[in-house]
């Protein structure tokens, strides 16, 4: 479709006069659309059940729903995007065509986002006959297939979207255009005869009569398919004028409006893209379309709960086969637990070293090939060693290609003693061995903590490992297809299993893993499964919505939740499974979830790929994939780009001078040099600062930590006042307003790249971010006045990054308040390779420190070269 | 049918004109000389070793041996070498021909050095080589495919999958193991091939057993049950044939076939009916009575007391259906190797011959009585696990490979190579086949000495900086793309009591969409690194002479290596076709609407409607009216 005349420059007034002389027939549409809506909202009764089209309900009782399933939509999107479509179409035609006829084709025809196709069909063919191409560079596009895209566009974008309906409403729309069905209308003769004997031009307003109909607003067709020269649309007018009733004088006065909108559009079809560049209104709509986007943003992630957003769980890759053997894990084998129970308590308190030697033995003893490994790594002062221990059960009749993990630390994440994980992991092992089934070497990891000791193993597992810290590993098995790791430290029996699954750098393990383990759980031993500490999980919209806001934290601090993270960062999926609640369910039973879930991994022919990497978790059964939460913070990074390209052109645009209302004309054509040295350098200054913050949290001794950053803080208050000093007074040549234009659209601009392409990597931080940091798109105008800009200036200084770290340390107490934080990310940053505290020292800060220094910024008199 | 075969059996007594000899060729025994392949020129001999091994495991080495004479052969005279074989050998123009069947990997360390030094083993998978008499390459190439395809059709083992890009020419790693002076040197072909993706199982057990004289029916053979042999923790399957010459013009072509597994006795043991693991009987485990915790509900389990007695009929599930009436009688079809002090017990018909020095006992069987072995459990229950077996013999390296990094884009490859001899250098070749998407940089290549962790130093003259040094020689055979594997042949030494740490990095290919397997996510398995050891006399390996008393003195191999390449989601290219087809069907048929469509205005056109359509039907009908009236 050509783009409507009215599009070109937007009048309230005509818009007003637009709503006001919409026909009759469009309103009613529009009326029961919305009714239906507003009756689907209730519970009581299921509208779409009632009215939709369904085929196998279709009987000669139900014919209704052929005329009631437009009416009824999925949700308020749908609805809306519909009638915002349908509107002016119905318009059109009703015009066209009278009232009458309307309502008798469509209620013997069809209907809402198939009427919108069937209506865009007839416009096309209408509009190919007046006008059959529009020119795209050299190609000559034929107009009538801009239905077809919009078609593709639709059924592309919009989920569930009905691409048959839509599709068999558009070619019913082409075969009408092309006036193929022109008979199915009722004559005229009968029309005038009903119109006459019910009077209905007096009594009903907005009526379209037959005879008022305007047979194409572009009146009578042309007989070549010639492009029409300007000419014709003068000619029009005229012709137009003539069959149009003299009734309704608001009307014919906004028809000729239409008609000469369409001359000018004509005569200025090679400048309408320069005029509307020309408006002086779309330099005003940015900060609206910048705040619209982080509205949405944020309004779509609170409508991912919902069952129409988020969909159900199913395990993707067929060879899993979760729960379908049976576990044999009991008996006798509760003996040797025991035992190994006894040994174990024993062993507490003892030294990493004294450890491993025992279990090292009892391992010798099942019959399993045993390594160790030691490593340091450094961190904050700290050294943080330790000595892992590994056996590996060779699958009998393998070939050493692939293996499966199983963790046990000795501590886990809250430095609790594994007291059942570990005697429940070499029970398990000795069963395994039992089996000759294995398809891939099973390989039992011991490590001192939860953190390190994983992240050591599977780095020198893969060779990836700084051989000054870590050992290499002196025995080594096949590919790893995926991990589970116990954490069973509660000493009583228990209800539920926890799955931990988040990774370092808010990774994923595949979808797969954690559905084959709720599968079995809950499925096969009927043990409860909960997400992200949601102990009790209600299945309400708050209790969904709270799963997915904690997963999105953990991810967004990227730091190791358990054993399992240190895996995903080498494409190895892992859980880690923590038994909690007080139930019956014993040591056994949970063996006999892993064991279901090794011979699941086991069976797999190839690497876990089929599932989603990319999900949000709302509670053990439902999930939202990447394609539907992306666009949430897609859209909050981009309300930075948008703002960054609005500042640039603006930059480029002289100032207007207050009190003289320049020429429209003058100021849309003048050009404005750019003075660029000034507000890179500042910054590019600000970026390479931030390599400060970085080293210096990282790198500093524990003692010194809390110190240098209260140090920074403060330093970090002042650098915008500073800078800003340097800018306005301390320079001959004070900053310009186009300075700070250029400085706030480079530093939005870095932001806007940064944080988009972060949300592919890590959704959740880059939207936590985004919206710290959306302050700064708003905020940060040169503001006029004193108190504006203390106020703005206090308003950042609240969301600024080392307020949110302040506070987190605050937050924090069980974990050793500011500190504690402070090593925490210290620690992070060495051993896991966490890179939040890169994101927030090299993305945000920068771009807080520019944001500071253009609100503080006092725009000197200088006067701009124009060109 | 019993007594034909005992003339047969007979006769060839009356034909044997050496005297038999009674050494006692063992698999661990390192006689590989051709005396000994020449028992007799036209014999058949099969032996079963069994040799328990630690951790309640049993090596049981099945070897099959039988003799033809070249003027037999070639007038097609089979009797004892099988038809089959013998047709394509003859068709492919293959002078000598190893063929093997791995499945497990053999863990040196609890077991020691291999069966036959290595000798009779290949990569998991299919191991082929060859030696082929042809006058040019190309027609060797030829021949090789003929051989794959037969032996495929033959083995029923994927072999026809060996085609160029699995195929290589190793030139230091093999030496014929047969006589081949008859032929020129420059014609005979030395083609090597591995597919170590294929899955050894019962379907090639049965070819196998099929190319015996006794077919598995009598003899050792009848030990062998597909279920007992594939579930054994490491298995080989070879065949050898070779020509094996006397003199000047004695020569004989000798075909061997063996089998060797290692059985985990609990596993073996377990009825065939229920082979499910279930937890013992808590009476029934063996408990550490000594913990203070030890109580009715609580054991400490000592495994390792379990599984030391077994029998034939237990272990193998079937009982030995007496000596192979074809087999040479003087050589005994059984032997075991237990400690002297070891009680075992046999029934049926046997004598049994007792060698204490080398803690061997042999058994004679008659070929009618079935015969069963038993080795009952110790006398002392706890007793140590190295006095019931006869210690290992450590092999003269222990090789462990695998890769290094992560990710799509590279890797590397890691090979730890450690001589556990005090004394002697170990002097040795390393053969990979690399396929060609891995693309290897011979400049990574570094062969670095890892310093001992043990307290004895190594030799003082040995230094780190010599390390360049460990690599003798390098025999590199870039990949061609689609056409060829890297061949990579290294000529290594690794001091005593050392490790050498080789690595060496690669890239990884894309493929293109049709190459990728089914399952393409699983990876691809990289053939197993083939090390041959040298025999320490041997100066330059690379000049293989003709007098094969340079037989290697050890060979072994890696486990095979699963390398992942970047691998596209399959599902996309079809939601691609499916949205483009159903877009172009669109808009082809928009397009050829436009094309044969004459355009006119609403006004110039035909009036369509109920109208037009009823004036035109009353046309229709007012002219067949007249016609009618006409008529009428």
């Amino acid at each position: 479709m050509p783009p409507a005349p009215t599009t070109l420059s937007f009048n309230t007034h005509r818009a007003r006069s637009y709503v006001v002389r919409l026909p009759l027939f469009t309103r009613a549409v529009l009326a029961t659309i919305i009714l239906f809506w507003i009756l689907g909202l209730q519970t009581w009764w299921d509208v779409r059940q009632w009215g939709a089209l369904i085929p196998s309900e279709i009987s000669f009782a139900t014919l209704y729903r052929m005329n009631t399933f437009p009416f009824i939509h999925l949700n308020i999107f749908h609805v809306i995007m519909n009638m915002l479509a349908l509107t002016p179409l119905l318009e059109r035609f009703e015009a066209e065509y009278g009232t009458l006829t309307t309502l008798a084709l469509f209620f013997g025809l069809m209907g809402a986002s198939i009427w919108v196709f069937l209506l865009l069909g007839m416009e096309a063919i209408r509009t190919y006959k007046t006008n059959p191409y529009f020119v795209l560079g050299t190609h000559n596009i034929p107009t009538w297939t801009t239905p077809i895209l919009v078609l593709f566009c639709v059924s592309a974008l919009v989920p569930s979207a009905s691409f048959l309906g839509h599709l068999s409403g558009l070619i019913v729309g082409y075969v009408c255009g092309f006036g193929y069905v022109k008979y199915l209308a009722p004559p005229e003769k009968i029309l005038r005869w009903i119109e006459g004997k019910l009077n209905l031009l007096g009594r009903l307003p907005h009526y379209v009569s037959v005879d008022q109909k305007t047979y194409g607003r572009f009146g009578v067709l042309p007989s070549t398919s010639s492009p029409v020269p300007p000419a014709v649309g003068l000619v029009q007018a005229p012709l137009e004028s003539t069959p149009r009733s003299k009734r309704d004088n608001e009307e014919v006065a906004g028809l000729e409006e239409t008609g000469a909108l369409e001359r000018r559009r004509h005569d200025g079809a090679t400048t309408g893209a320069l005029r509307l560049r020309r408006d002086p209104r779309i330099m005003k709509l940015p900060p609206y379309m910048s705040l619209l986007f982080v509205i949405v943003g944020v309004v779509w992630l609170l409508l991912l709960p919902f069952d129409q957003y988020s969909r159900r769980t199913y395990i993707s890759e067929n060879a899993l086969l979760p729960g379908q053997v049976h576990t044999y894990f009991s008996g006798s084998d509760q003996n040797v637990l025991r035992a190994y129970k006894h040994e174990v308590n024993a062993l507490v308190g003892k030294s990493n070293v004294q450890i491993n030697d025992k279990l090292e033995s009892i391992l010798k003893g099942i019959g399993l090939k045993t390594a160790r490994q030691n490593f340091t790594y450094h961190a904050a002062g700290h050294a943080i060693s330790g000595q892992n221990l590994y056996a590996i059960l060779q699958a009998p009749r393998g070939d050493a290609t692939e293996a499966i993990v199983l963790v046990a630390a000795w501590e886990n994440a809250k430095h609790e003693v594994n007291r059942n994980g570990i005697p429940l992991a070499l029970t398990l092992l000795r069963y395994f061995k039992r089996w000759s089934l294995w398809s891939k070497d099973i390989i039992l990891v011991i490590t001192p903590d939860s953190i390190a000791g994983p992240q050591a193993w599977v780095d020198a597992y893969h060779d990836a490992h700084n051989p000054s810290q870590v050992a290499g590993l002196p025995l080594k098995s096949g590919a790893l297809q995926g991990a589970i790791a116990i954490d069973y430290a509660q000493e009583t029996r228990y209800d539920s299993v926890h799955i931990v699954y988040d990774g370092v750098n808010g990774q994923l393990p595949n979808l797969d893993l954690i559905n084959s383990v709720v599968h079995i759980a809950r499925g096969q031993m009927g043990i409860g499964v909960a997400l992200q500490e949601m102990w009790r999980h209600t299945d309400s919209y708050q209790d969904r919505l709270s799963t997915m806001l904690r997963g999105m934290l953990k991810q967004g601090l990227g730091l190791a939740s358990g054993p399992h993270s240190s895996f995903m960062p080498y494409h190895v999926d892992a859980v880690t499974l923590q038994p909690f609640g007080s139930g019956w369910h014993d040591e056994m039973a949970m063996g006999r979830v892993i064991e279901g879930t090794f011979r699941s991994l086991n069976n797999l022919l190839e690497h876990l790929h089929q599932s989603f990497f990319f999900y949000l978790l709302m509670s053990r059964d439902r999930f939202v994939s990447i394609g539907t939460y992306l666009p949430s913070a897609m859209l909050v990074a981009a309300s930075f780009t948008i703002m960054a390209i609005a500042l640039w052109v603006k930059s480029g645009q002289p100032e207007k001078e207050d009190g003289k209302e320049s020429d429209d004309k003058d100021v849309s054509t003048a050009v404005v040099e750019r003075d660029l040295f000034l507000p890179l350098g500042v910054v590019i200054l600000c970026q390479s600062l931030s390599i400060i913050p970085l080293y210096l949290f990282n790198h500093a001794s524990e003692t010194f930590l809390t110190p240098s950053f209260l140090f920074f803080t403060l330093l970090s208050t002042l650098l915008p006042h500073a800078l800003s000093f340097y800018l306005t007074s301390a320079r001959n040549t004070p900053a310009t307003a186009q300075h700070y234009h250029l400085l706030k659209s480079f530093s939005l601009l870095l932001l806007g790249m940064f944080l988009s392409s972060l949300a592919t990597l890590n959704f959740s931080l880059s939207l936590i971010i985004g919206l710290l940091a959306s302050p700064l798109t708003f905020l940060c105008y040169p503001a006029k006045t004193a108190l504006g800009r203390a106020l703005s200036m206090g308003l950042l200084h609240v969301l600024s990054p080392t307020t949110a770290v302040l506070l987190v340390g605050l937050a924090a107490t069980q974990s050793g308040g500011l500190g504690g934080v402070l090593l925490e990310a210290a620690k992070a940053w060495h051993v896991s390779g966490t890179w939040t505290s890169l994101v927030v020292w090299c993305v945000w800060w920068p771009a807080w420190i520019v944001g500071g220094v253009v609100v503080l910024g006092r725009v000197g008199e200088r006067k701009v070269k124009t060109l | 049918m019993r007594q034909p075969l005992s003339t047969l059996f007979l006769f060839f007594f009356s034909f044997l004109s050496l005297p038999l000899s009674l050494s006692l060729t063992t698999p661990d025994s390192d006689s590989q000389a051709p005396q000994d392949y020449i028992h007799a020129e036209t014999d058949y001999q099969e032996q079963l070793h069994l040799r328990p091994l630690p951790r309640a495991a049993l090596l049981a080495s099945f070897s099959f041996r039988s003799n033809t004479t070249f003027s037999e052969f070639t007038s097609r005279n089979f009797r004892l070498f099988p038809r089959s074989l013998g047709q394509i050998l003859s068709y492919a123009n293959t002078r000598e021909l190893h063929l093997r069947f791995n499945l497990g990997r053999w863990d040196a360390e609890s077991w020691g050095s291999r069966p036959w030094n290595g000798a009779r083993e290949g990569g998991t998978g299919v191991e082929l080589w060859a030696w082929l008499v042809a006058d040019s390459e190309a027609e060797a190439e030829r021949k090789w495919v003929v051989l794959t395809n037969a032996l495929s059709g033959l083995f029923c083992a994927s072999l026809n999958f060996i085609d160029s890009t699995r195929t290589t020419r190793p030139v230091m790693s093999f030496r014929p193991e047969g006589n081949h002076n008859d032929v020129d040197p420059g014609k005979m072909h030395l083609l090597h091939g591995v597919l170590p993706h294929e899955v050894v199982c019962t379907e090639n057990l049965t070819p196998f057993l099929k190319l015996l004289p006794c077919k598995g029916k009598a003899g050792i053979a009848s030990l062998l049950d597909g279920h007992k042999l594939f579930d054994a923790s490491w298995q080989s399957m070879a065949i050898d044939v070779r020509p094996i010459c006397v003199g000047e013009d004695e020569c004989v072509l000798q075909i061997e076939q063996t089998i060797d597994m290692v059985l985990d006795v609990d596993r073996a043991k377990r009825p065939r009916e229920n082979p499910i693991p279930r937890p013992l009987p808590s009476h029934f485990l063996p408990c550490d009575t000594s913990k203070p915790y030890h109580s009715h509900d609580t054991c400490f389990p000592l495994d390792h007391t379990r599984n030391r007695d077994w029998s034939l009929t237990q272990v193998f599930g079937r009982p030995l259906k007496g000596a192979c009436p074809l087999s040479n009688p003087s050589i005994p079809p059984i032997c075991l190797h237990v400690p002297s002090s070891r009680k075992v017990f046999f029934a049926g018909v046997a004598a049994e011959q007792e060698n204490e020095r080398e803690n061997i006992r042999c058994y004679h069987l008659s070929p009618e009585e079935e015969f069963n072995l038993v080795l009952p459990p110790p006398e002392l229950p706890d007793a140590d696990e190295l006095d019931l077996v006869v210690p290992p013999t450590p092999p003269p390296l222990y090789a462990e490979r695998s890769f290094t990094g992560y990710g799509q884009e590279r890797g590397g490859v890691q090979a730890l190579l450690h001589n556990p001899s005090k004394a002697e250098h170990v002097s040795f070749i390393y053969f990979e086949t690399l396929p060609w998407f891995m693309r290897i940089y011979l400049h990574t290549l570094t062969a670095r000495l890892i310093p001992n962790n043990s307290t004895t130093s190594p030799p003082k003259d040995i230094k780190v900086k010599e390390s360049v040094d460990l690599i003798k020689k390098i025999n590199y055979r870039p990949a061609l793309d689609r056409a060829r594997p890297s061949h990579l042949e290294l000529h290594l030494t690794v001091p005593p009591l050392s490790t050498v740490q080789l690595t060496y990095t690669f890239d990884k290919t894309i493929l293109r969409y049709t190459e990728y397997p089914p399952d393409a996510n699983r990876g691809f398995d990289v053939p197993a690194a083939i090390i041959t050891v040298l025999p320490d006399d041997s100066s330059d390996p690379s000049a293989p002479s003709p007098d094969s008393n340079l037989q290697p003195r050890y060979s072994l191999r890696t486990t095979t290596l699963l390398c992942s390449l970047p691998t596209p989601d399959f599902s996309m290219p079809y939601n691609v076709i499916i949205f483009t087809s159903t877009a172009i069907a669109l808009a082809f048929g928009g397009v050829f609407n436009i094309l044969v469509r004459r355009f006119v205005a609403a006004d110039e056109g035909p009036v369509v409607g109920i109208a037009a359509l009823k004036r035109r039907l009353m046309l229709r009908i007012g002219g067949l009216l007249k016609k009618l009236g006409v008529k009428a």
